[in-house]
């Protein structure tokens, strides 16, 4: 078993190509789940009791879900309800949901953490509950919500992958289709491999960072 | 949405539940004590050790790939070296690989957590190193790996659904095959949904109970995450 060099840079262009739409599809899941997740955490602490309810089982039923799922439902059984996307487009929407309920539940977690004390000192002072949320507790709350949400930002591009199923054409689905149509094998994978280390690691380098600058 | 086609389907579904169930627990079997004891070691060797740098070596690449590129890793990796091995024995192989490689982490960050007085205290009173991590050392983590551990058993529930595309049967791929047969995809994704959302949340309420019944305050809680 030899390694063969000609065949990885035959196709190294295609899978960095492929890991392009990966960067893609994550960045704008990214997008998607950070003006979600806010909404769905606010919901959750400040709403009305039936609003809440509703917010958290939602929150509870994605979470006891695989992604893998959630991909499937959004690829086929939105378009029985009127939706229909693109499988890039299914891909964002899914992954942006997923991401969103986690991230909202890591907004909320760190909200609470900073006790009753701070949220009833606002009061006191006259702030109305959503300004006390947004103005004291949301800017204290952000050196705990933000290492944890870049930690779960290598996970949504983890979670990317399993948009092959959908054909999207990232770095799983390329290289997988690649690996059929030319039984290259072990040079393929060590790209695959090789571009998520790079891309994982990258963002994973970044949230160390972020959490030695915030001192949290 | 037909309620009798779905309660058919609901019946069908239950064999692959259970083969999602064994590969989980079976998984997590092998990968708690096996990743544990690597990670209650790694955390007493140096870095720059050979053992050391090869443990490093697997959480890296463990956590740095999705957990989609495992499977590919061993579903075309070893029968290239030689290896066939029935699907089922592959897909807990894969679990293993990944799950193996998060709970490293997990035992050496509880061996780590124990602070540092407590190898001075049993020094002073004469153990030796062995001794110490075994009577002082260990049961402290143990009681903040318990809460981690039980959490890795839902992400393997979930991450146990990748394994269709290596066209093992789990509740995933049975799901997918029943639902292109009949091409009734959303009464089909509802039940399967409802299958493994009974399982994981089962499995979280069970781990949360251990948790708070055993864990030390202050424990490595973790709210669990999505992907792997």
């Amino acid at each position: 078993m030899s390694f063969d060099w000609a065949a990885f840079f035959e196709y190294l262009p295609r899978l960095i190509r492929a890991a392009g739409v990966t960067l893609q599809v994550s960045l704008l899941s990214l997008g998607l789940a950070c003006l979600l997740a806010p909404a769905l955490a606010l919901a959750r602490l400040l709403g009305p009791a039936p609003l809440r309810a509703i917010v958290q089982a939602f929150i509870e039923v994605i979470r006891g879900l695989p992604p893998l799922v959630v991909i499937a439902f959004c690829y086929f059984a939105l378009p029985k309800l009127g939706v229909v996307l693109s499988g890039f487009w299914c891909g964002v929407l899914a992954l942006g949901v997923v991401g969103a309920v986690y991230a909202a539940e890591i907004i909320r977690s760190a909200i609470e953490s900073l006790g009753k004390g701070q949220f009833e000192a606002a009061l006191a002072l006259g702030f109305a509950r959503w300004r006390a949320v947004l103005e004291i507790l949301l800017p204290q709350a952000m050196r705990r919500i933000l290492p944890p949400l870049t930690n779960e930002f290598a996970n949504l591009i983890k979670a990317s992958s399993l948009l092959s199923v959908i054909s999207v054409h990232e770095i799983s689905q390329v290289g997988q289709s690649l690996i059929f149509e030319t039984f290259v094998v072990i040079e393929i994978l060590v790209q695959m491999a090789v571009l998520y280390l790079i891309i994982i690691g990258g963002v994973t380098m970044l949230s160390r960072r972020l959490e030695r600058g915030l001192g949290a | 949405m037909d309620p009798m086609f779905m309660g058919q389907v609901m019946v069908r579904l239950l064999p692959p539940l259970g083969l999602t169930m064994i590969l989980s627990i079976t998984a997590l079997a092998i990968a708690t004590p096996l990743g544990l004891a690597l990670g209650a070691r790694r955390a007493e060797l140096p870095d720059r050790h050979p053992a050391a740098r090869a443990i490093d070596a697997w959480v890296f690449f463990v956590r740095g790939t999705p957990i989609l590129i495992q499977i590919f890793a061993i579903y075309f990796l070893l029968p290239k070296l030689g290896l066939q091995l029935p699907l089922f024995i592959m897909g807990v192989g894969a679990l293993v690989l990944n799950s193996a490689g998060y709970q490293i982490e997990i035992g050496r960050s509880a061996v780590q957590s124990v602070p540092q007085g407590q190898w001075e205290a049993a020094a002073a009173l004469g153990f030796d190193r062995r001794a110490t991590l075994r009577q002082f050392i260990l049961p402290q983590a143990a009681r903040r790996m318990v809460g981690p551990v039980m959490n890795e058993l839902s992400q393997l529930i979930k991450a146990s659904s990748v394994l269709s595309v290596i066209t093992l049967f789990e509740l995933h791929k049975a799901a997918e095959s029943i639902s292109s047969a009949n091409l009734r995809f959303s009464e089909v994704i509802v039940v399967e949904g409802f299958l493994y959302f009974i399982f994981i949340f089962g499995v979280s309420l069970i781990a949360s109970v251990l948790e708070r019944r055993l864990s030390a305050a202050g424990a490595l809680a973790d709210s669990g995450s999505f992907a792997r």
